[in-house]
C-alpha cells in the first residue's frame, strides 16, 4: 500500500539536492524538500487523492480480501446455521422439560387437591363413625345395637375402600409415571443419536466447506501472488533498465567533466607559471634591499658594541665603589647593633627601675587607701560627734530661743492686755513641742517601691487603675518591672539565681528586680517612677519610629500599650545614659558624705526663720507704733510730773506763805486768810 | 532409526552368515554394509546403563543436551512417579506417559502441557476410585507432593461412597443422612476434600459430581447422595483454597440449605471468578444466598441452569445484578422464574452494564416479561448475548420485543426459538440482530486495523 510513497520520495531526493551531500546549504534544501513531500503524501492519502494507492487497495480488495471474506461470511453462516440445527434439539428437549415440569406442576397440584379433599372426606366419615359410636352407647337393645355396629361397620368399610381407590389410583399414576420415565429415557437416548448425528454431520459438512474455502482462497492467492510478481518483476525490469541508462549517462557526463577539468588545469598551470616569474624578480630586488639593510645593521651594531664597552668599565669602577660603600655601610651596621644592645639594656634597666618603681607606687596607694579608710573612719567618728554636738548646740540654742520666744509671746500678750485691751490669742507654735534636730527626710529605695508595687497587686488587685507620682499608674509600673524582671535576667549574678531558685516566685522576682535595680543604677521611688516615665515616653516615640516597618509584626502580637520586649533593652540603655550618670555621682557621693551634709540648710534656716517669726510683721509694726505712743505719753508723763513738783512746791511755797500770812494775820487781820485758802482749793482742780 | 534398523538387519543376517560358513568367509571381506558404526558406542552403552538403573540412580541433568535427549527418549513409562514427578520436565516422556495410560488425550484443554494432563488424570483418577473408610487417605495423599506443582484443574466425575455392609444401615444413612455422625456410621460419606485441596498451591478450577458414573442396574439411591456432612467438608476446602478460580459442582442434588452452606463459605473469596451450579436442587433461598454472594465476590460467570428458582429467588438474583458490576454472564436456564423473576431481571438489566450474557430459556416466561425486557433493551447497551428460547412470549410480546431491538445496537444474539413470536417478528428481530452484528464485526475490525498499525 506504502510502497509507492517511498518510491516517489527516492526518486525526489535522486534528482534533488542530496542528504549526504557535503553542502551544508545543500543538505538543508534537501531536508526541506523531503519534509514539504512527505506532508505532501501525507495530505494525500487523507484525502483519497492518490489514485495508484487506491487502484492498489482495490485491486488488493478485489482478490484476496474479498474471497477471505466471503469465506467468512459463508462460514460464519454455516456455523450458525450448524449451530442453530444442533441446538434445535437442544431447545426442543427444553421445551419438553419445560412442559413436563407446568404437566408435572399441574398434577401434583391436583393430586394434592385430591388427597386434600380425601382426607377432608374422610375426615368427615371418620367423625360420623366416632358420633355414632356415642349414639350405639345409647342403644339397649342388642338389636339396634347390632344394627348399629353393622352400621358402622360398613361406614368403615367405606372409607378403607375409598382410600384402597386412592391407593391404587396413585399406583396407578406411579406406573404411568415409570413409563413416561423410561419412554423419556429412551427418547432421550434418541436425542442423543441425533444430536451426536447432527453434530457429525455439521463437522462433515463444515469440514468440506473449509477445504473447499481454503481451496478457493488459496487459489485467489496464489494468483494474486502471481499477478503480483509479474508486475513487480515488470517493475523492476523498467527500474533496472532505467538504473543502467542513468548509470551509462551518468558516465558520460563525467567523462565530459574530466574533460573540462583537465582543460582548466592546463590554464592554471599556465598562469602560474607566469604568476612565479613576476614573483621571482620581485623577490630579487627585496634581497638585494634587504642587503643594505643588514650592512646598515652591522654597522649600528658595532657602535653599540663600543659604547656598550664603554659602559661595561664604567660599570665595573662603579661595582668597585659600590663594595667599598658596602663595608663601610657594614661596618655602620655593626656599631650600630652596639648601640641597640646598649639601647636594649638600658631599657631593661629602666623597665626594671619602673616596675620597683610601680611596686613602691602601689604600695604607697595602699598605703595612701589605708589612710583614706582611716581618714574615713576619723571623718565618721567626728562627724557622729558633730552630730552630737550639733545636736546638743541645736537643743540648747532651741531652748533658748524658745525661752525667748516665751518671753516675746508673753511680752505680747501683756501688751494686747494691759495696754491694747484686746484678747490675745496664741498663735500656731509646732516648733514649741518639738526639740532635736530636724530629721533629714528619707527617700523610699527602689527595692521598696518594688516590694510596694508588688505587695500591693498581691492585695489590691481588683482595685484599679490608682494614679501614683507623676502620671504613670501603678499597674504599669508593675508590668514594666516584671517585664523587666523577665528580660533582663543576664545582670543578675547566676550564683543569686541558684540561691533564689527555690523561693516563691514572688520573692524571686523582688530579689532579682533588687539585682538588676542595683546594677542599673536605680535607687529611689523617684527613679523607678522616672524610668518607668521614660519607658512609656519611649514607647510612643519608638512607636512612632518604628510603625511602618513593625506594621506586621505587631498585628502578631497583642495589641499593647507596652513597651515592646526587644526594644527595652535599647530603652534602658538610653534611660541610664540619660538619667543615672550624674546620679551615680551623686550617689558615690553621698555614700562618702556623711548625715550631716545631707542636712537640708535652707530647711534648717526655714525652721530658725519660723521661730524669728513668731511674731509677725504687722504686729511689730503694732509695737513700733505703741512705742512711738509710749513715748509721746511719756513724755507727757513726765511733764506732768515736773508740773506736779512745780506744783509741789508752789503749794509748798502756798502753805509757807499761808504761814507767813498767818504769821500776819495774826498779826494783821482776820479776814485775809479766809479769801487764801479759796484761792488754793480752785489750784489741784 | 537406520542405526536399529541396520541392526536388525545385521542381526538378522548374523546367523545366517554363521549358518553358512561359504558365505560367510565371501562376505566378511566385501561385506558393503558393515562398518565401524554397528559397534555400539561406550557412550551409548552407559547411557543404556543409566536408562536401566534409572530407578534407582536417576541421572538427567547432569547429562548433555543430546544424551539427554536420548535418556529421555527411552526412559520407560512404568518408572515410579516418586522419581519423575521432578525430576523429569520433557514433554515427550510425559506424553507417551499419557499415551500409554489413556486412548484420548486431548490436550488443547491443558494448556498444551503433557505433564499437566497426566498428573491432573492421574490424581483425578484417584479420587474417583477412592472408596471412604477403605481406601486409605495416604494414597492420596502420597500423591500430593509428587503433583502439587503441576495441578491447576481438577474435574472429578465420580465419588464413590462407603462401601456398605449392611442394607438396614443403608435405610438409616438414608433416613437421616445430614445428622448422623454416630460411631457405627461412617467417618465420611464421600471424599473429604479438605485434605487436599489446601494443599494444591496452582489449583484454580475444581469440578465436583456427588454420584457414581456407570452404575448400571447397580442403581441404588444412596449411590446420588450429596450429605450435609459432605457439603460442611467440601465448604470448607474451598474456603481453604484461595487460588480456585472456577468450581463447578453438577448433577449433586445441592439444595437450599446445602447451597446457603457452600456460599457462606465462598463469601469474599479472593479469586473465584466463575461458579457453576448445574442441575441441581436449589430453590428461592439458595438463589438468594448466591444473589448476596454475587456482591461479595469477584464473579464473572454464574450459571444456575437447571434448578429450581422461581419468581422470589430471581428477584434476589435480580436485586443483586442491579448492584454489581462485575459478573458477565449469567445462566438461568430451565428453572421457573416466570413474569415476576423476568420482570425484576428486566428491570435489574436497566441499571447493570456489565452483564454480557444472559440465558433465559425455559423459563415460563410470557408476555409481560417481553414488555419490560423490551424497555430493558432500549435502556442497556452492553448486553450481547440474549437467550429467550422456550417462553411463551406470544405474538404481542414478539411485537414488544421487536419494537425494543429497533433501538438497541448492542445485541449480537437473540435466541427466540419457540416463543411463538410470529414470523413477522422474528424475522425483523432477525435483521436487527443482522445489523448489529455487522456493525459490531466492523467496529472489530478497524479496533484490529488500529492494533495492528500501531
Amino acid at each position: 500500500m506504502h510502497q509507492p510513497e517511498p518510491l516517489a520520495g527516492e526518486e525526489t531526493v535522486e534528482s534533488g539536492p542530496s542528504v549526504e551531500s557535503k553542502n551544508q546549504e545543500e543538505r538543508i534544501t534537501a531536508r526541506r524538500l523531503r519534509i514539504a513531500a512527505r506532508n505532501e503524501a501525507k495530505k494525500r492519502q487523507e484525502l483519497g487523492e492518490d489514485p495508484q494507492d487506491k487502484e492498489d487497495v482495490q485491486e488488493e480488495t478485489r482478490k484476496s480480501q474479498k474471497e477471505v471474506e466471503k469465506s467468512k461470511k459463508h462460514m460464519a453462516k454455516l456455523q450458525s446455521d450448524g449451530l442453530e440445527l444442533v441446538t434445535n434439539i437442544q431447545v426442543a428437549v427444553d421445551a419438553r422439560e419445560s412442559d413436563r415440569r407446568t404437566v408435572l406442576e399441574e398434577a401434583c397440584r391436583l393430586r394434592r387437591e385430591k388427597l386434600e379433599n380425601e382426607a377432608k372426606s374422610s375426615q368427615e366419615k371418620f367423625e360420623e363413625i366416632t358420633r355414632k359410636w356415642t349414639d350405639a352407647k345409647l342403644k339397649q337393645t342388642p338389636l339396634d345395637l347390632r344394627d348399629a355396629l353393622n352400621s358402622q361397620q360398613q361406614l368403615c368399610e367405606q372409607i378403607l375402600a375409598d382410600k384402597n381407590k386412592l391407593i391404587s389410583e396413585l399406583q396407578q399414576e406411579l406406573k404411568a409415571s415409570d413409563d413416561r420415565f423410561v419412554k423419556d429415557l429412551k427418547r432421550q437416548a434418541k436425542d442423543v443419536d441425533l444430536l451426536i448425528e447432527r453434530m457429525e454431520e455439521q463437522i462433515a459438512s463444515l469440514r468440506k466447506s473449509y477445504r473447499e474455502d481454503l481451496q478457493q482462497i488459496e487459489n485467489s492467492f496464489d494468483e494474486e501472488r502471481k499477478t503480483l510478481l509479474t508486475k513487480h518483476r515488470k517493475k523492476w525490469e523498467h527500474q533496472s533498465k532505467d538504473r543502467s541508462e542513468k548509470e551509462l549517462k551518468n558516465m558520460m557526463q563525467g567523462i565530459s567533466l574530466l574533460e573540462e577539468h583537465e582543460d582548466l588545469l592546463q590554464k592554471l598551470r599556465v598562469q602560474r607559471a607566469e604568476e612565479y616569474n613576476i614573483d621571482k624578480i620581485r623577490m630579487d630586488t627585496e634581497v638585494q634591499n634587504l642587503r643594505k639593510k643588514l650592512q646598515d645593521v652591522k654597522f649600528n651594531c658595532h657602535l653599540n658594541e663600543e659604547k656598550l664597552d664603554y659602559k661595561y668599565e664604567v660599570l665595573k669602577k662603579r661595582e668597585d665603589e659600590n663594595a667599598i660603600l658596602k663595608s663601610q655601610l657594614k661596618r655602620k651596621i655593626i656599631r650600630m647593633q652596639d648601640a641597640l644592645n646598649n639601647l636594649k639594656s638600658k631599657c631593661a634597666n629602666q623597665e626594671k627601675q619602673s616596675k620597683a618603681e610601680e611596686q613602691s607606687l602601689e604600695n604607697e596607694n595602699a598605703r595612701i587607701k589605708q589612710q583614706y579608710k582611716d581618714m574615713q573612719k576619723k571623718a565618721r567618728h567626728f562627724a557622729a560627734l558633730d552630730a552630737e554636738r550639733f545636736e546638743k548646740f541645736w537643743l540648747m540654742s532651741e531652748d533658748e530661743v524658745k525661752a525667748l520666744a516665751h518671753r516675746v509671746l508673753e511680752t505680747d500678750r501683756i501688751i494686747h492686755e494691759q495696754q491694747l485691751g484686746l484678747a490675745w490669742v496664741s498663735p500656731s507654735l509646732p516648733f514649741m513641742e518639738r526639740s532635736g534636730p530636724i530629721e533629714p527626710k528619707t527617700f523610699n529605695t527602689a527595692s521598696q517601691v518594688a516590694t510596694d508595687t508588688q505587695r500591693e497587686d498581691l492585695v489590691q488587685e481588683s482595685e484599679g487603675l490608682e494614679d501614683i507620682g507623676s502620671g504613670v499608674n501603678r499597674r504599669t509600673v508593675k508590668r514594666i518591672l516584671e517585664l523587666l524582671c523577665d528580660e533582663l535576667g543576664f545582670l543578675v549574678e547566676s550564683k543569686l539565681l541558684m540561691l533564689v531558685s527555690h523561693l516563691e516566685k514572688n520573692e524571686q522576682s523582688l530579689i532579682k528586680l533588687d539585682a538588676i535595680f542595683s546594677a542599673i543604677g536605680i535607687e529611689s521611688e523617684k527613679d523607678v517612677y522616672k524610668m518607668a516615665e521614660f519607658l512609656m515616653n519611649y514607647k510612643q516615640h519608638g512607636r512612632k519610629q518604628r510603625e511602618l516597618m513593625e506594621e506586621e509584626e505587631t498585628t502578631n502580637n497583642p495589641p499593647s500599650d507596652f513597651i515592646h520586649q526587644n526594644d527595652l533593652l535599647v530603652a534602658l540603655k538610653d534611660f541610664t545614659a540619660q538619667y543615672c550618670r550624674p546620679h551615680d555621682v551623686q550617689a558615690s557621693q553621698k555614700s562618702s558624705v556623711l548625715k550631716l551634709d545631707m542636712r537640708d540648710e535652707p530647711e534648717d534656716a526655714a525652721y530658725w526663720e519660723s521661730i524669728v517669726k513668731v511674731i509677725p510683721e504687722s504686729k511689730l509694726r503694732l509695737w513700733s507704733a505703741l512705742d512711738t505712743a509710749l513715748n509721746k505719753y511719756h513724755t507727757v508723763l513726765t511733764e506732768r510730773a515736773e508740773l506736779l513738783v512745780e506744783t509741789q512746791d508752789v503749794q509748798q511755797q502756798n502753805t509757807e506763805l499761808r504761814q507767813l500770812l498767818r504769821l500776819y494775820t495774826t498779826s494783821k487781820a482776820s479776814a485775809v486768810p479766809e479769801m487764801q485758802p479759796a484761792r488754793m482749793k480752785r489750784f489741784p482742780m | 532409526m537406520s542405526r536399529r534398523q541396520s541392526s536388525q538387519r545385521t542381526g538378522s543376517m548374523r546367523p545366517v552368515n554363521a549358518a553358512d560358513a561359504r558365505k560367510m568367509r565371501s562376505i566378511i571381506a566385501e561385506d558393503p554394509e558393515w562398518s565401524l558404526e554397528l559397534v555400539p558406542l561406550l557412550t551409548t552403552l552407559c547411557l543404556q546403563y543409566i536408562i536401566k538403573h534409572f530407578e534407582g540412580k536417576p541421572i538427567l541433568d547432569e547429562l548433555a543436551a543430546n544424551y539427554k535427549a536420548y535418556v529421555l527418549q527411552r526412559l520407560p513409562t512404568s518408572l515410579p512417579l516418586t522419581v519423575t514427578a521432578n525430576l523429569i520436565s520433557d514433554e515427550s516422556f510425559w506424553k507417551r506417559c499419557c499415551e500409554g495410560r489413556w486412548a484420548v488425550c486431548d490436550i488443547s484443554t491443558y494448556d498444551n502441557s503433557w505433564k499437566r494432563m497426566f498428573f491432573e488424570r492421574y490424581l483425578e483418577n484417584i479420587i474417583e476410585f477412592f472408596i471412604p473408610d477403605s481406601t486409605d487417605t495416604k494414597t492420596v495423599l502420597d500423591v500430593v507432593p509428587l503433583c502439587r506443582n503441576y495441578v491447576k484443574r481438577l474435574k472429578v466425575s465420580q465419588l464413590l461412597p462407603p462401601i456398605k455392609e449392611v442394607p438396614r444401615f443403608d435405610e438409616d444413612d438414608r433416613s437421616d443422612c445430614a445428622s448422623d455422625t454416630g460411631s457405627e456410621g461412617p467417618t465420611i460419606d464421600h471424599f473429604d476434600f479438605r485434605i487436599l485441596l489446601d494443599k494444591l498451591p496452582n489449583l484454580e478450577e475444581l469440578s465436583v459430581v456427588y454420584g457414581v458414573k456407570g452404575c448400571g442396574m447397580n442403581f441404588e439411591w444412596n449411590l446420588f447422595e450429596f450429605t450435609f456432612r459432605d457439603c460442611e467438608s467440601l465448604a470448607k476446602a474451598l474456603n481453604s483454597c484461595k487460588t480456585l478460580q472456577v468450581f463447578r459442582i453438577h448433577r449433586s442434588k445441592v439444595d437450599d440449605e446445602k447451597c446457603c452452606m457452600l456460599v457462606s463459605q465462598l463469601l469474599d473469596h479472593p479469586s473465584l471468578h466463575e461458579l457453576d451450579f448445574s442441575h441441581n436442587h436449589i430453590g428461592d433461598r439458595g438463589a438468594r444466598a448466591i444473589g448476596k454472594l454475587l456482591n461479595r465476590s469477584q464473579l464473572k460467570s454464574l450459571v444456575v441452569c437447571n434448578n429450581q428458582i422461581r419468581g422470589p429467588g430471581a428477584q434476589a438474583l435480580a436485586h443483586a445484578l442491579s448492584k454489581n458490576t462485575t459478573l458477565m454472564s449469567l445462566n438461568l436456564r430451565l428453572n421457573r422464574i416466570g413474569d415476576e423473576g423476568g420482570q425484576a431481571l428486566a428491570q435489574a438489566l436497566v441499571k447493570n452494564n456489565t452483564l454480557v450474557n444472559l440465558h433465559l430459556g425455559g423459563n415460563n416466561m410470557t408476555e409481560p416479561t417481553a414488555v419490560a425486557l423490551s424497555q430493558a433493551l432500549v435502556e442497556n447497551c452492553t448486553l450481547k448475548n440474549l437467550n429467550l428460547s422456550n417462553n411463551r412470549l406470544g405474538v404481542d410480546g414478539g411485537k414488544v420485543l421487536e419494537e425494543g431491538m429497533s433501538h438497541n445496537s448492542s445485541l449480537v444474539e437473540c435466541d427466540i426459538r419457540l416463543t411463538d413470536v410470529g414470523q413477522d417478528s422474528e424475522y425483523c428481530i432477525i435483521q436487527a440482530l443482522r445489523t448489529n452484528q455487522s456493525q459490531a464485526s466492523r467496529k472489530n475490525q478497524t479496533q484490529y486495523d488500529l492494533s495492528a498499525k500501531v
